[in-house]
């Protein structure tokens, strides 16, 4: 029984992600687009949840689908009318070449979980219950991967003081 | 008395190389001195080694010394080597003493001009190059100095640049001895590859060992170098081309030393010519031809530098003659005497022209004999010494030489007895035709009018050099009296064996019939003086003659038509398409490829991110298949 | 483990990254290029999810928590560079901005 639900829910959070990843990349009003993703994120936290990752879940929706689509959402706003994106075009060779290279890469991928399937993605390690609890990850942070860490802090002060250079009034010469 | 010949040796090339860093900070008569003093310091090296090894044991009369090894390559070597014997004192005493003479003569014959400094530095090379030529102890040393004199005789016959003709005549002698240069290079190959030695005992000791074919060429190599450097046929065009030059170079370069470098090479390797005596007697043949065709030419020429620059080719007939039978005592001894009368009687022209302010046609000389009076004399002197007439030093060696022709017999021997015999009448009838036309006879209005009156025949510088030349040109051939005393032929005799030598009685019968011949050209030119007319009437013959038998023509047809048409045919078709296009293609090529693969960056970022897209997919395949 | 096995998480991942390149590589609006890009990085970030719990290795989870913070830091420059241009009057659209053409 649990099994099946497990399924049941694996099934409709994949749809969920699918077709709002679709929505993303095709509607023409970007605030719609910003709303569908937003969709995605949470499926996609639904997924996190059954791969025992609490805690990145727990991440994803507050961080994420809270901070960072609000942004968009505030950007998209503010654009207003100039952030209609309808489907202009381009040339047809770079159309062609795109999903080319994007089918190439996705049958590519296929193929090579294909192959590997039967000696690697069966049978899942064993976890205990708090795998993928805060605790579990802090701990890692701060000791084996205490580098990254810190290194994700710089990350984030330079894409600070970027966002508040960027924001700069423009100076009177620069008129469009 | 090594340190002698080493101070012989480098004493002129110290001079030259002093005279060019000195530059213009220097007058040009110290230029001048330095040239002088540092050839007369070499005649001095040349002195002490010539005495010392006088006073050395007859046995041990072949000094080497070696400075450092030039070259190695596995067992060959080539040291820097000088070799001091017989021969080689005697041409040293003949360059540095004969050059230090005209050096001198030369303070005053190139006053005046502009690049003086240029002209000593260059003499003072050419003394180097010859001393460095007849000093040598292995064949590639050899090679270098005639190189060198060959460089110096190019440097020096387009002296005055400005005249295409003289640069003309430079690239011409340049050319036609680099034809000798080549042969006689292979010729040196050839011996390296067989014997593996190019010192000069190394090689006469191997000669035996030598397969006919092998030695033969050598020889023939060795003779090819020889003519050209000689001027005789076939390469003698070039020697008449070079009276461009200054007067004082002519004397020492064409007529006393460089030209006679080939004769010197028949004697130093007549252990290489004796094993290939065929090529030995073509040598002689081509000599007596020589001597032959050249006193002829000289019957019609009107430059007075021409008339006496074809003497020396005939001249020089006689010592290739002379050294090809085998009688190398008397060729070096020929040498000897002609490098006296021929410079005197070259410088003697000098002072004629400079006299005259730059005229050098005789039918616009005569009667110079009251104007100059010195000059003449010298003149008269040096005309006997060449005619052959007792107990001038012309007699004593080219008789010797004629009458070794008759010693060696044969038919060889008679053709070219009678070739000499003959050549003692031209000798005759064209020395004195020139001295007749420039100084007898009524003083022409041209002499008249340009003469330099008032400062005398010419400076001292020039003067005493011609005298003391004078008598070197009367006396040194007393140093062989046959059958009195003859130190000069046992000297050489040491280091090359005469093959042939004429007896007592030979040599006096055939003097009394070269001297009559001698006087009979004589006559004969002084008749054709008297009736006012040239010696040669038929008018075919004297174009012919004029034409120098047609030699240049020839050669130009043969030679610089074809190479002419063939530059022209290679650039139109090789070298403007191939070679310039394709560097100019280069440059546009590269631009073109440039701008195709320019287009790649579209600036649309798009594009951008499809590549990266692939590039990836790419990069995967890769590491899935490593793995 | 209930459920599908790993390697369908994978897959999953791997069509959501298609999905979020044709995006990045068809659209012309800074903005939506912005989403699809958002959408490959989550595609990566459940790779490395499944993958954790496949080894049972926590490093995973480490690894898509460093991705989520630079993600994030990315966004905001990058709207922050979309609004620049809107403040400039520049047209938002991706091909409009060559220079980088040679």
């Amino acid at each position: 029984m649990g099994n099946v639900l497990v399924w049941i829910i694996w099934l409709l959070a994949a749809a969920g992600c699918l077709a709002t990843g679709v929505a993303v990349v095709s509607l023409t009003n970007p605030f719609y687009s910003a709303l569908a993703l937003i969709g995605n994120l949470a499926s996609l936290a639904v997924l996190f949840l059954l791969l025992s990752a609490e805690f990145l879940a727990a991440a994803q929706v507050l961080v994420y689908a809270g901070a960072v689509m609000v942004m968009f959402l505030f950007v998209v706003a503010y654009l207003g009318g100039r952030a209609d994106a309808p489907w202009a075009g381009g040339p047809p060779l770079l159309r062609t070449a795109a999903v080319v290279a994007a089918a190439a890469l996705l049958v590519e991928v296929v193929v090579v979980l294909g192959l590997a399937w039967g000696d690697n993605l069966t049978d899942p390690a064993d976890v205990s219950g708090s795998f993928g609890s805060p605790g579990e990850v802090g701990e890692l942070f701060l000791t084996d991967h205490l580098l990254a860490f810190e290194i994700t802090s710089i990350v984030l002060l330079v894409a600070a003081v970027g966002g508040v250079v960027l924001g700069t009034t423009p100076e009177k010469e620069d008129a469009a | 008395m090594i340190a002698g010949a080493w101070v012989c040796l480098l004493s002129p090339f110290a001079g030259a190389v002093a005279i060019t860093l000195a530059g213009q900070r220097v007058s040009r008569r110290t230029a001048g001195w330095i040239s002088i003093l540092t050839t007369f310091l070499a005649f001095g090296g040349a002195l002490v080694a010539f005495f010392g090894l006088w006073a050395t044991d007859p046995s041990d009369r072949e000094q080497l010394s070696t400075a450092y090894t030039w070259l190695a390559a596995g067992d060959f070597e080539v040291q820097l080597q000088i070799l001091l014997d017989t021969l080689s004192s005697t041409m040293m005493l003949i360059v540095s003493g004969v050059g230090g003479l005209i050096i001198w003569y030369s303070l005053g014959y190139m006053e005046g001009d502009d690049e003086e400094r240029r002209y000593f530095a260059y003499m003072s090379l050419f003394v180097f190059a010859m001393l460095l030529l007849v000093q040598s102890g292995n064949f590639l040393l050899l090679l270098a100095g005639w190189g060198l004199v060959g460089l110096a005789s190019y440097l020096l016959i387009g002296f005055w640049h400005e005249r295409p003709e003289a640069v003309a005549a430079a690239k011409k002698a340049f050319v036609m001895n680099a034809i000798g240069d080549a042969t006689f290079a292979l010729g040196i190959v050839l011996l390296v590859w067989e014997t593996g030695t190019l010192e000069y005992f190394g090689v006469f000791e191997d000669v035996g060992a030598l397969s006919t074919t092998t030695v033969n060429l050598v020889a023939l190599g060795l003779l090819g170098g020889a003519v050209a450097k000689s001027a005789q046929i076939p390469l003698q065009t070039w020697l008449p081309d070079a009276m461009e030059g200054p007067t004082p170079v002519s004397a020492l370069i064409h007529a006393a030393t460089m030209v006679t470098a080939g004769v010197y090479l028949l004697v130093r390797a007549s252990p290489i010519f004796e094993a290939a005596s065929d090529v030995q007697h073509l040598a002689a043949i081509l000599g007596a031809v020589t001597l032959l065709v050249a006193g002829a030419i000289a019957l019609v020429q009107w430059d007075i530098k021409r008339v006496i620059a074809y003497s020396t080719m005939s001249q020089i007939g006689y010592m290739f003659l002379g050294a090809g039978i085998g009688a190398y005592g008397y060729a070096i001894f020929h040498l000897m005497t002609h490098a006296f009368f021929k410079a005197l009687l070259f410088m003697s022209a000098g002072l004629v022209i400079h006299h005259l302010g730059g005229e050098q046609d005789i039918r616009r000389m005569g009667g110079l004999r009251r104007v100059m009076p010195r000059t003449h004399v010298a003149f008269l002197v040096g005309s006997l010494a060449l005619v052959g007439i007792p107990i001038f030093s012309g007699f004593w060696s080219k008789d010797g030489i004629i009458s070794s022709a008759r010693a060696t017999g044969g038919a060889l021997g008679w053709s070219l007895w009678a070739a000499a015999i003959l050549g003692a009448l031209l000798t005759g009838a064209y020395a004195t035709r020139l001295y007749l036309t420039v100084f007898r006879g009524e003083e022409s209005a041209f002499a008249k009018e340009h003469a330099h009156v008032g400062h005398g025949e010419g400076p001292r510088s020039m003067l005493v050099p011609v005298g003391i030349l004078s008598v070197l040109a009367t006396i040194g051939g007393l140093v062989v009296i046959p059958g009195v005393w003859e130190p000069f032929l046992t000297w050489i005799d040491e280091t090359a064996e005469s093959l042939v030598m004429p007896t007592v009685a030979e040599e006096y019968q055939i003097s009394v019939l070269a001297v009559a011949l001698g006087v009979a050209g004589f006559y004969v030119a002084l008749r054709a003086f008297r009736a006012g007319r040239q010696v040669v009437t038929n008018s075919g013959v004297w174009r012919v003659l004029e034409h120098k038998l047609y030699f240049d023509e020839l050669y130009d047809a043969l030679a610089y038509r074809p190479a002419a048409a063939l530059s022209v045919v290679l650039r139109r078709n090789v070298e403007e398409p191939v070679v310039e296009r394709s560097l100019d293609e280069i440059g546009t090529g590269t631009i073109q490829v440039g701008g195709e693969v320019a287009r790649t960056q579209s600036g649309l970022l798009r594009s951008y991110a499809i590549a990266i897209a692939f590039a990836v997919f790419v990069l995967v395949v890769v590491f899935v298949a490593v793995r | 483990m209930d459920g599908p096995d790993v390697g369908w998480y994978l897959i999953l991942a791997a069509i959501l990254f298609g999905i979020g390149s044709l995006g990045v590589m068809l659209r012309r609006s800074p903005l939506v290029v912005l989403l699809s890009l958002e959408i490959m990085l989550n595609a990566a970030n459940l790779t490395l999810i499944a993958f954790a719990r496949q080894h049972g290795s926590l490093s995973g989870q480490v690894f898509a928590l460093a991705v989520m913070a630079v993600a994030a830091a990315e966004v905001a420059i990058g709207l922050g560079l979309i609004v620049a241009m809107a403040r400039r009057r520049i047209v938002l659209d991706v091909d409009e901005a060559r220079a980088l053409r040679g």
